[in-house]
């Protein structure tokens, strides 16, 4: 991500040097210079401000049924998480349930990060690279889990034993 | 008003005949509106001998030097001789040490929201905010976080003006009322606007908000989300269907990931964070 | 403010009664010098205006946020150390699967047997130290994870129950970690 927010700065400073350099100067000193990724553009504003901010159509797949679902997959983690401990036995039916859950939180909660910090109004390709990415390591993650799960002895167990080595 | 005053006082200086007034106007207490001196001048002063003081430093950028840095700008003040508040304070350094500093005040009693500034770290409203007596440390005056200064404590609040109209502040109803009469509501109905129709739109808690900071574009950010909530709630609209639609998606409610800095900073003590659980909830089931 | 107002009222009674205190020539010159007006006006169109105003903004700096905002609620609240402590423990968990899958074609040994005799042979301190490095993200993560979804149903939502509640979910989460790292 940093590489190609730098690159497409680079861009933006080839096509208007003078300008663009001292604007990203000055926004270097108020923010935090060295970390900022994406410093904050200099400011336009669509329309008088008597225009309405714009209202994005209702997509409820990725609002309120996503943030639902959300909650159902990390409520239901925490039984998940736990019984196996408190049991002391091993069920790989549980264990593979356990496993698929961990990938759905793993994932949502990198589809949040990437959308909270790529934004796609200002990195349309960074975005949609990162979320093509994220579905990508998702599935070989997938893969592997079902891997390990079916031919090793599977995460719970791996952990256990670990912590008794 | 400052050329007001001075001129006034060169034409009493002129007339040559008060030193009864000179005299009064040296004494702290009775004339403050007078103490046209310098806080250095007042500390040479033998009269107070006890000055408390205490210095702030304030966020300065001049938009008629737009290639200067921003900078902080020390003052130092007898808190003696200054209101309570920091608003007080600012009022006192504009009078009589830099007529040049710039901030948006009105009310001077937290009913405007005009003075939303960060102080010590978090936003308030400066008319609201005592200065601390006991400690000596500098407090430190910013304008609200991440929003694009207009000139030294004067953010530019576009932006979230825009995003409230974007989310049709007023009631919306096809329906006349029953007798004709105004569009009334139960006792328990008018309650639940408590706590929501006091908010002021003064915006700290929005730029409190690290959420709101990366995505303002898009994100309404916890006051319009607030205000949001007040007309959802209102027994009297009947558009809620249409207002939880235009926040169905992924940017305008969602981003919020209940960091909570929004009911921490409120300077009216409500609580923006909870107004968007319900929204969500409302929403979820 | 009075000793103000006792000059603005003379004078404008002096410019009144030209047969006051002073003499009216010195009053009237005063009271024209306080109504020059120095600066020049200009008509502008609405467009021109706006241009400039956007001229203006692309000027305006970003006012500080990160580093002057409140240490404690930033960079110490909950929420953030969620994300932290969720990255952490769900990219070690991308990590291992790649590299799991990628194993055997690059001749690595990441079966659970080998692992285990691998980890069982470093000192206790490290052994320690790299169980704690993994059981605070997921204490604090579960904790707090709770915590927010206690929050998601308008529990705890009170000013002081959200300051507590951060600081609780720490030291909880400390001695969780350290229990299980040394203790389990």
């Amino acid at each position: 991500m940093a590489s190609i927010a730098r690159s497409s700065l680079l861009r933006q400073v080839a096509t208007k040097p003078a300008l663009q350099n001292s604007i990203i100067a000055r926004a270097a000193f108020h923010t935090t210079a060295k970390r900022d990724l994406l410093p904050p553009l200099p400011q336009r504003v669509v329309g008088t401000v008597n225009d309405a901010a714009p209202v994005p159509p209702p997509s409820p797949s990725h609002g309120s049924y996503h943030w639902t679902f959300d909650r159902l997959v990390a409520a239901s983690l925490i039984p998940l998480t736990v019984a196996p401990f408190a049991a002391g036995s091993l069920n790989p039916t549980m264990d593979a349930v356990l496993c698929a859950t961990l990938l759905i939180h793993s994932h949502t909660g990198f589809q949040n990060i990437i959308v909270d910090y790529v934004p796609q109004y200002r990195t349309p390709r960074a975005r949609k690279a990162a979320i093509w990415g994220l579905n990508a390591a998702t599935v070989v993650v997938g893969l592997a889990l079902y891997e390990y799960e079916t031919s090793d002895v599977g995460i719970t167990e791996t952990i256990k034993r670990l912590w008794k080595a | 008003m400052a050329a007001l005053r001075s001129t006034a006082s060169a034409l009493l200086g002129a007339a040559a005949a008060r030193p009864s007034l000179r005299m009064a106007a040296a004494a702290p207490s009775a004339f403050r509106g007078m103490a046209q001196l310098a806080d250095a001048a007042q500390q040479n002063n033998t009269a107070s001998e006890q000055a408390n003081l205490k210095t702030f430093q304030i966020y300065r950028w001049n938009p008629d030097q737009p290639s200067e840095k921003p900078k902080m700008q020390s003052y130092t003040l007898d808190l003696n001789k200054t209101g309570p508040m920091v608003l007080d304070a600012l009022i006192r350094i504009k009078n009589e040490i830099d007529p040049t500093l710039t901030f948006r005040r009105s009310c001077r009693e937290g009913i405007c929201g005009s003075c939303a500034m960060n102080i010590n770290g978090t936003n308030t409203l400066a008319c609201l905010c005592r200065i601390p007596n006991e400690d000596k440390a500098d407090m430190k005056i910013y304008p609200l976080p991440h929003t694009y200064v207009v000139k030294d404590l004067v953010p530019d609040l576009t932006q979230f003006y825009k995003q409230y109209k974007s989310i049709k502040p007023y009631l919306q109803r096809d329906t006349p009322a029953p007798d004709g009469r105004e569009y009334r509501q139960t006792k328990a109905d008018r309650k639940k606007l408590d706590g929501l129709y006091e908010c002021i739109l003064c915006a700290c808690c929005s730029t409190s908000c690290p959420s709101y900071w990366w995505n303002s574009e898009e994100y309404l950010g916890p006051a319009i989300l607030l205000q949001s909530y007040r007309w959802l709630v209102d027994s009297r609209d009947e558009k809620t269907l249409q207002r939880q639609d235009a926040l169905n998606n992924s940017m305008s409610l969602y981003r919020c990931h209940t960091i909570l800095n929004c009911t921490r900073t409120c300077p009216k003590g409500l609580n923006p964070g909870q107004a968007i659980q319900s929204i969500k909830k409302q929403m979820a089931f | 403010m009075i000793a103000q107002r006792t000059g603005t009222t003379a004078l404008r009674r002096v410019a009144a009664n030209p047969n006051a205190v002073f003499t009216s020539t010195f009053a009237k010159a005063a009271m024209s010098q306080m109504q020059t007006r120095q600066a020049t006006t200009q008509k502008i169109s609405a467009t021109e205006a706006r241009s400039i105003l956007d001229a203006q903004r692309l000027n305006r700096p970003v006012s500080p946020h990160l580093d002057i905002y409140d240490k404690q609620q930033t960079f110490f609240g909950g929420s953030i150390w969620q994300r932290f402590t969720g990255s952490g423990l769900s990219g070690g968990l991308y990590v291992f699967g790649a590299a799991y899958l990628a194993a055997p074609l690059l001749g690595w040994h990441l079966e659970s047997a080998s692992l285990v005799s691998a980890f069982g042979a470093l000192p206790f301190a490290v052994k320690s130290g790299v169980k704690f490095l993994v059981a605070w993200p997921f204490a604090f993560h579960a904790f707090n994870g709770v915590r927010h979804l206690a929050l998601d149903l308008g529990m705890f939502m009170k000013r002081q129950q959200i300051v507590k509640g951060g600081w609780y979910i720490w030291g909880a989460s400390l001695v969780s970690g350290l229990y299980l790292a040394f203790f389990l």
